[in-house]
């Protein structure tokens, strides 16, 4: 057989083994997408008969948005929740990290302790942390009234309602940071570390040019995971605050909920959905092209 | 002998009798079955959110199964799921379900949009519904909302909600000198002087302000929208309007920390257990103060209407209904399930067999038994729920701006615009401004000619 031949059978080959795999992502991923745009393009409202195949001003939702004063708020807190959320995670999961990075039977039991957060079922999460916020039954309320002093309800705060739901979502996900440092560590020779030690070189200036330039990728890589992620902090924000007070933890994907499931807008939940699909995609876009930019620097 | 003969001419006598039976059954097997069972094969599919009277009702069904042939199956759900599910599927036209509960928020926007059947050809049959049934014995109150312009009934009710106040520590107001509040002004002064006494908080709420906030508004003399159903141009910003939100924001400066995020389980805690003092809700979420095993306050709580403001006297009044999809597929095994499960021997049998209060037939309510089972302490829990369940029906249909289908769009607005008050972040008059433009930009992106 010739190597044309070949060639062709083997791309005929790959194709029909991917061609089941295909249809099934343009059936789960593809198509749900492309009826969400067609969806936005129309007034759709469920008490309006008729309004789904309404297609005569199409761009008319996009119109509206940036006049829509809580789409507008609910992208700022968005942007709010994942800066802090993931610059938390980041740090916090690097310095826990450091600190479980030795060998002994008790941190390897630490180790696992610290990721059940990651492990459990978001409800979960926000069940535990509902908990702890609700003044009358939390025991932080508890150990403060002890020690006479006055802590605001932090959920229904203006001051403290976004911080709260930073604080929970960074408990939630730094094991995530946490566990791909702490594997980024274990890859560093020890060589290079000891090197510096006999050059005289202090812990710190030992982390700053010889660990940091090692785990900097995977900061990056794990913090642009997180802010991918962090659009779906839903639970959290559903059962402590439920967007408020008022719409200071309104995010994105929440007002889209509420006009698609409460207000029954499901045309113009749709654009606000797209708009967000694409900052998304946007920032996934940006992950691809700095993991392969740093393949070419290699 | 003597005996023996009789058995023998006993045998012969029903060998004859059950071999007419079988002849007469092979002749015409289908019609006598039919008779005893009229709806046998059938499978009547219903949907509901999860509540208490339908987990009732399931130990009763096997004997409506039993005696009419079909087969029931109710599928319950959570409350914000179930309507999801059901607006979808009414407003799709689809045929998935033979009835289904009509929730009081959805009820205008299904039947405005002829989503339901009209239960009047049903009960104008006196095939289909005999005498004893009167439709007339439901209160009229709660059957607004289930009812067209024209005054066609789409819906019956099984679940009335009677806005009344709890007091679950009046022996703490007796102390202080203090009476039960009946005006706003009294309500203020009660809960001010109450809070933080022995740690007990002067009022207690829940999150949902679009459920608690309008009797405030309409009680000086406000509303939700100028004149519903007919002008439901938003009000969010009258002086009187401003006036509710600015004295329900203050109300709730004597709530327990964090009551802005509070549920309706949270708030009805604070009160069984004597940390809050005042909870005005539904009746069936503040009689538990005087009725439930868990209440630690029984001696010391008291039922009551809610306080009049200086214009209006207008408690909230909601109820939830049973209803038949316009496309359902069993409409006449729908209607037979609806009127069994809301027949005055049912309603008694919840009310008697299991303390279920807020069934909505008049004839019940004011019964010996039920009024018996529903004074305690010398109060009469059910003259105060017929009372307040009543109210809309006379006069003014003041609850008419929660069944317009535009509501729920004004409501969130209203609910974000009341925290922004009530957490300081904007005065009453700004947020009330804004809460306006967005309501009336919100409706008109929705559609809604204004």
């Amino acid at each position: 057989m010739s190597e044309s031949g070949i060639d062709a059978e083997r791309r005929s080959f790959i194709a029909c083994a991917l061609t089941p795999s295909l249809i099934v992502l343009f059936a789960v991923a593809v198509l749900p997408a492309i009826y969400l745009v067609v969806t936005s393009l129309t007034p759709f409202q469920l008490t309006a008969p008729g309004s789904a195949t309404d297609f005569s001003v199409p761009l008319r939702n996009y119109g509206l948005l940036p006049g829509d004063p809580r789409f507008v708020n609910s992208l700022w807190v968005q942007a709010k929740l994942s800066c802090w959320g993931v610059l938390f995670q980041v740090l916090l999961g690097m310095l826990l990290a450091l600190l479980l990075n030795v060998q002994s039977r008790f941190v390897e039991f630490a180790r696992t302790f610290f990721l059940i957060p990651m492990v459990l079922p978001p409800i979960v999460v926000a069940v535990i942390w509902k908990l702890i916020y609700t003044p009358d039954i939390s025991p932080l309320y508890y150990a403060a009234q002890l020690l006479n002093f006055t802590m605001p309800a932090l959920t229904s705060s203006v001051d403290f309602a976004l911080t709260a739901i930073i604080i929970a979502d960074t408990w939630e996900w730094l094991p995530f940071t946490f566990l791909m440092v702490l594997a980024a560590l274990q890859t560093i020779p020890d060589e290079y570390s000891e090197a510096a030690l006999v050059d005289g070189a202090s812990k710190l200036q030992i982390f700053w040019y010889v660990t940091l330039p090692f785990i900097t990728p995977i900061l990056v890589i794990s913090g642009m995971f997180r802010l991918i992620d962090s659009v779906k902090a839903f639970p959290l924000i559903f059962l402590l605050t439920s967007g408020g007070p008022g719409t200071v933890t309104e995010v994105t994907n929440y007002y889209a909920y509420l006009l698609a499931f409460d207000t029954n807008e499901i045309g113009y939940s749709s654009a606000v959905t797209v708009v967000m699909l694409l900052l998304v995609a946007g920032i996934s876009l940006a992950l691809v092209w700095m993991g392969r930019r740093r393949e070419a620097m290699a | 002998m003597k005996n023996a003969s009789r058995g023998s001419s006993l045998t012969r006598r029903k060998l004859l009798q059950a071999s007419a039976a079988t002849a007469a059954l092979t002749a015409f097997p289908a019609p006598l079955i039919a008779q005893t069972k009229p709806f046998a094969g059938v499978t009547l599919h219903g949907a509901s959110f999860q509540h208490r009277f339908f987990t009732l009702l399931q130990k009763y069904i096997p004997e409506f199964e039993e005696r009419t042939g079909m087969k029931v199956d109710l599928q319950l759900s959570a409350f914000p799921v179930y309507n999801q599910q059901a607006n979808l599927e009414l407003s799709s036209g689809g045929s998935a379900y033979d009835f289904v509960n009509v929730t009081f928020i959805l009820a205008a926007r299904w039947v405005a949009a002829g989503l339901l059947a009209n239960l009047d050809e049903f009960t104008g049959d006196a095939n289909l519904t005999p005498a004893e049934w009167n439709p007339k014995d439901f209160v009229e109150g709660a059957q607004v909302p289930y009812r067209d312009a024209k005054g066609a009934t789409y819906g019956y009710s099984w679940e009335g909600g009677a806005m009344l106040m709890g007091l679950s520590r009046m022996d703490l107001m007796e102390k202080k000198g203090l009476k039960i509040p009946k005006t706003f002004a009294e309500l203020q002064q009660v809960c001010a002087e109450i809070n933080g006494t022995d740690g007990v908080s002067g009022i207690t709420s829940f999150q949902l302000h679009h459920w608690n906030l309008p009797p405030y508004i309409q009680g000086f003399g406000g509303n939700i929208f100028r004149k519903p159903p007919s002008d439901i141009m938003p009000a969010l910003n009258t002086p009187e309007t401003i006036q509710g939100i600015e004295f329900y924001a203050n109300l709730l400066k004597s709530a327990p920390k964090g009551v802005l995020t509070y549920t309706e389980d949270q708030a009805r805690q604070s009160v069984l257990t004597g940390r809050a003092n005042i909870f005005i809700h539904s009746s069936a979420w503040v009689t538990p103060i005087l009725l439930s095993e868990e209440s630690k306050v029984k001696e010391t709580a008291r039922v009551v209407r809610m306080p009049a403001g200086p214009v209006h006297d207008h408690p909230a009044s909601n109820s939830q209904g049973l209803g038949i999809p316009k496309n359902a597929k069993n409409k006449k095994a729908a209607w037979e399930f609806i009127k069994w499960a809301l027949s005055p021997d049912i309603s008694m049998r919840l009310v008697k067999e299991h303390g279920h209060s807020s069934v909505c037939r008049r004839s019940i309510i004011t019964s010996e038994a039920y009024r018996k089972l529903n004074t305690v302490n010398g109060q009469d829990l059910g003259a105060l729920y017929l009372e307040v369940l009543e109210l809309p029906a006379k006069g003014e249909n003041y609850m008419a701006y929660r069944t317009v289908k535009e509501f729920p769009i004004v409501g969130d607005v209203l609910n974000k615009a009341f925290e922004q008050v009530a957490t300081g972040q904007l005065p009453a008059k700004d947020a009330m401004n804004a809460a306006q433009d967005q309501a009336i930009a919100a409706l008109r992106r929705a559609g809604t000619q204004l």
